[in-house]
This record gives C-alpha cells, sequence and structure tokens, in this order.
C-alpha cells in the first residue's frame, strides 16, 4: 500500500520543501536591511507620524532626523522614490551614515516608497539585490520595483487619472510615487504616501527637498538637475559649483504642464525649494545584455557604446569607464552638497551647514563601501 | 611728400585694422534666446548678468522682440523637458527659431551662438537647432566638450565665423562680456 504511494510522498516532501524555502526568500524581501546611521543623528520616526492614514501599511517608512540644535533651515534627502534604482538608495544610505549638521536641520528618507522594496519589475530580470564590500565585510541591498507592490495596492485603473489634475497617464503609473503628489488622504496608498511626504514637508517647514533618481542612459534627461522655476538661481549656481569640481550637470526646468512630480508639486503645494537630480545607470536602459549584479554595480555594456557609435540618440554612457555605482553616488552626494551651498548664498537667514560627506574623488577612489558604517 | 604718404598709408593701415577689429564688436543691449528650449540659457542669462550686460531674455522669442535690440545671443540645445513647459514641438521650435534668425538677418542685427551644454546638447535631436544657429552666426563662443568631434569648429571654418573654444562654463563669462567691450 505504502509502497505505492511512496512516490507521491516522495514528491509531496521536496515539493513542501522547496515551497517552504522560496517562501522564506519570498519572505524576506518585505524585511529592509539594517541601515548604520552616523553618530550625529538625533531622532528616528516613522512616516505615519506625519499622517496616520499609512499606518501598519507597507508604505510607512523611517524617517531619520540630524538636528545640529543651531538655528537654521531644514532640507529633506529622499531616496528610494524607485527601489530599481540602485544610486538613489545607496546615495542616500552613504549620507545617513557618514551626515554631521552643524546648523539647522536635515531629514532622511532612504526608502521612500518602501512597498517598491518589496517586489521586482517583472519581466525585467533584475537581481533580486546586490552586495556592496565593505571595511569590516559585505552589505547586501534589495533592488526593488519602480512602482508600489502589487500585494499592497491593486489592481491598476486601464487609464490613471492623476489627482488633482486629471491628467490621463497609463494605469501602471498608478503605482509610481513620483505620478501621485501632492496626494490625497483617502486616495491608494501611493497617493497617501506621497500625501504623507507632502504633510512632512509642510510640518517641519522643509526649505529644501531632494529627490534623487537614476534612469536609462539613452533617455534625454539624465545626468540633470531638474528645478521648479521659482528657484532658478540655486539650480544655476549649483551647476556652475559642479562644473568647477569636474562634474557636469544640465538644468532642466520642470515642466508646468506635466503634473504628479516632486519637481513640479512640492514646488506648487509646498514652500520647500525641490530638486530632483538624476545618473545614468545602463542597467535600466532598453538597450542592455544581460541583466546582473555586475551591471547594477559597474555599468558597464557595450551595447551602449556601439548605441553612442552610431549617433543616432544621444546616450548618456561612458565608452571607457561605463557608469560605475561609485561615480553615480559621488554625483548624487555631490549635487546635494552643491545645491545646499549655493541655496546658503540665496537664503543666508536659513542656512544649513552639513559636514563629513565624501566628495566625488574620495568615493571613485575607495568605492562606496568605504563610506558604509558596518 | 612721402611722409605725408607714409602717414596717410598708416591711417589707412590702422583704419582697416580697426574695422576689422570692430567686425567682432558687438552693440548693447542684447537680446538672449533659446533654441530648441534647454535650460542652458538660463545659465547664459546668469553670465551676462555677472557681466553687467544690458540683456533681456525672452526664451522663446519672436521676430517682434527684436525691436530695440542691437545683438541676438542664442544658446541652441535640445531639451524635451523645455519643450514640454513650452506646451511646443520639436516642429514648433525650429520653425520659431527659423523665422527669428530670418528676422534678425532683415534687420542686421547679428547673432552670437552660445553653446555651453557639451555633450548633452549634442547629436540627436540637438544638432538641427546646433547646426541653423551655427550657419547663420556672426560669432560663435562653445564649451569644447561640445565640440569634440569638431562639429562647430568645421562649421566656422567653412563659414569663416570667429570661434572662441572654453574648457568651462565659468570661463565663458568673460569673452562674452568682451565681446562688447
Ligand atoms: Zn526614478
Amino acid at each position: 500500500m505504502i509502497r505505492n504511494h511512496l512516490s507521491t510522498i516522495i514528491i509531496t516532501i521536496i515539493t513542501a520543501t522547496l515551497g517552504v524555502i522560496a517562501a522564506i526568500s519570498f519572505g524576506k524581501m518585505h524585511h529592509p536591511e539594517e541601515l548604520f546611521p552616523g553618530d550625529g543623528l538625533t531622532g528616528k520616526v516613522m512616516l505615519s507620524d506625519y499622517f496616520e492614514g499609512i499606518k501598519g501599511t507597507n508604505g510607512d517608512t523611517e524617517v531619520y532626523l540630524f538636528d545640529s540644535g543651531v538655528e537654521g533651515g531644514t532640507a529633506l534627502v529622499c531616496g528610494g522614490a524607485h527601489p530599481n534604482e540602485a544610486a538613489s538608495f545607496l546615495s542616500t544610505v552613504v549620507i545617513l551614515e557618514n551626515l554631521s549638521v552643524t546648523c539647522g536641520r536635515v531629514f532622511i528618507i532612504p526608502r521612500l516608497n518602501n512597498s517598491a522594496f518589496t517586489c521586482s519589475d517583472p519581466m525585467e530580470g533584475f537581481p533580486a539585490s546586490y552586495e556592496i564590500p565593505t571595511k569590516s565585510g559585505t552589505r547586501r541591498f534589495r533592488l526593488g520595483s519602480r512602482v508600489t507592490n502589487p500585494l499592497d495596492q491593486w489592481p491598476d485603473p486601464l487609464v490613471f487619472s492623476q489627482y488633482p489634475s486629471n491628467q490621463q497617464l497609463s494605469g501602471f503609473e498608478t503605482r509610481n510615487i513620483n505620478r501621485s503628489y501632492p496626494g490625497r488622504p483617502n486616495g491608494n496608498l501611493t497617493e497617501r504616501i506621497a500625501y504623507a511626504i507632502v504633510q512632512l514637508i509642510d510640518k517641519e517647514k522643509v526649505n529644501i527637498a531632494f529627490d534623487i533618481h537614476e534612469s536609462s542612459p539613452e533617455v534625454p534627461i539624465v545626468n540633470v538637475i531638474v528645478y521648479h522655476e521659482k528657484y532658478e538661481e540655486v539650480a544655476m549656481g549649483a551647476i556652475l559649483g559642479l562644473e568647477m569640481a569636474g562634474l557636469q550637470f544640465s538644468p532642466e526646468t520642470s515642466p508646468k504642464n506635466f503634473h504628479g512630480l516632486s519637481h513640479r508639486e512640492w514646488g506648487d503645494y509646498t514652500n520647500a525649494i525641490p530638486f530632483l537630480m538624476e545618473t545614468s545607470n545602463p542597467s535600466m536602459g532598453r538597450l542592455r545584455g544581460r541583466t546582473d549584479v555586475d551591471l547594477v554595480l559597474r555599468g558597464y555594456c557595450d551595447n551602449y557604446k556601439k548605441a553612442k557609435e552610431t549617433g543616432a540618440l544621444r546616450i548618456a554612457y561612458r565608452e571607457e569607464t561605463g557608469e560605475p555605482i561609485a561615480h553615480r553616488v559621488g554625483r548624487h552626494i555631490a549635487g546635494v552638497v552643491e545645491l545646499i551651498n549655493s541655496y546658503n548664498l540665496y537664503y543666508p537667514d536659513n542656512q544649513i551647514v552639513i559636514e563629513n560627506l565624501p566628495d566625488y574623488e574620495m568615493i571613485m577612489e575607495k568605492g562606496v563601501g568605504e563610506f558604509l558604517n558596518n | 611728400m612721402k611722409t605725408r604718404i607714409s602717414t596717410i598709408v598708416t591711417i589707412l593701415i590702422l583704419f582697416f585694422a580697426g574695422s576689422s577689429l570692430l567686425a567682432q564688436k558687438f552693440e548693447q543691449p542684447v537680446l538672449i534666446s533659446s533654441a530648441g528650449q534647454s535650460a542652458d540659457v538660463k545659465l547664459v542669462k546668469m553670465l551676462a548678468q555677472r557681466q553687467d550686460l544690458n540683456a533681456t531674455t525672452v526664451l522663446m522669442a519672436k521676430s517682434e522682440d527684436l525691436t530695440g535690440f542691437k545683438t541676438l545671443v542664442i544658446v541652441p540645445g535640445f531639451s524635451s523637458k523645455g519643450l514640454g513647459a513650452a506646451g511646443i514641438s520639436q516642429q514648433d521650435e525650429l520653425e520659431r527659431v527659423r523665422s527669428l534668425i530670418n528676422a534678425a538677418n532683415d534687420l542686421k542685427i547679428p547673432i552670437v551662438l552660445m553653446h555651453i551644454g557639451g555633450n548633452a546638447r549634442r547629436q540627436g535631436q540637438s544638432d538641427s537647432f546646433n547646426q541653423l544657429v551655427a550657419d547663420n552666426s556672426k560669432f560663435m563662443l562653445v564649451v569644447k566638450q561640445g565640440d569634440e568631434d569638431g562639429f562647430f569648429s568645421s562649421i566656422a571654418r567653412a563659414k569663416n565665423i570667429p570661434l572662441t573654444l572654453v574648457e568651462k562654463i565659468a570661463e565663458s563669462a568673460e569673452p562674452l562680456g568682451n565681446l562688447f567691450k
């Protein structure tokens, strides 16, 4: 009798074991990796402290505070709006783990769309995580999705009608936090996260706010600082400063009629001066080859070299070196520093003085891992 | 007699030398405009301010806007965000630039090309604007990275247009100011 069923039993046990292993691995995606803020940290709250409506959801996320105790301005640095953009999250982590503030305050949100860190984009073949060697070992980080996890917000409408502009976008963009600002308290999860961020900016009287991104080498908006038209001078001052440091950024005005984006709505709905920066990430591009951790971190892909040689499109890709993670993180941190420097010139009454962040050359020389605690 | 002739010759030489130098001078007030709506034009506006130029920036200047100006500075470079902000197509923008250039040529208002965006404002959709403005300019001021393939220098050579190349955007402020001194 047992003999008759033996193969069934064995197959069942093997399947169950594999199922449990897969479930554990899948479950891990919902556990964020530990971060190790530097000594300057003075507080940590949750985004839901600014808006109850996201409490207990995967959209809730940590907000770190560095308060110098000296009266000044307030900055907000956000990474992970799109968790498939490795340098976005990682730049924020490097800032979090090194920053010290001697005037004013700095808020940091490393996982702006926390829900999107818990899944990856289907059909893209992205690795689930990547590792960075550090001084004392290696740190593993999740590579997430561009949009909110469908387990947290489903289904998508056929056409997304952006609130409150009514601008029509593809249904998928319903889960894109950077199309959801200013958000609304009774909206879908993504809109509620967006609303919570706007509440934080308002309540904490944020003066300058950063939204850090990456994009494909072939899109027109890459290696840029996108600025709100009200704050043109701050952007231009920073671009000249960055150029003197050997880093070229192109200025881009936020289009008035393209809604839901941080650089538009934070500027329209709050008193903050918003900036969005993009680096070139070949692992996100349509022309990429094999999509693995090496491509995410080394950013080297021959297809882009070939594409650039055709001259058909403008391609933001450096043939010799590729677009390695140190270069991308280094650019973002330099961008934050120079924009704050430029802001300080125009707003001397609300100074923000930040220290101890590695500069571009240091990150290029020593690697990102050197500037991660643990 | 001999001294007289030599004096006249000297004066004539000085006169022609002077006028050829004068040909490279431009007069204020200056109208600054974009071709392709990249925000680089905002940087040029800032540089012009730092050089104390009597300059007005009109992103989408039309022929009528030329009234009262003695020099037109055009900053070419394509930006989809910029065109989006202006709510116009690339074709509309090309048409606008073409008619602005034609009007300036009719009014004998010299055009200065200022390309500061490096390779970010080259190739792809930028070069149609770069070409159009370069072909019609009386002077070109270009940040070197934008001329790595010799795009601007070959136009300058072919059309005998003076070209100044600088390493960095910030270094373009002085030569810009000098055009009007
Ligand atoms: Zn992004």
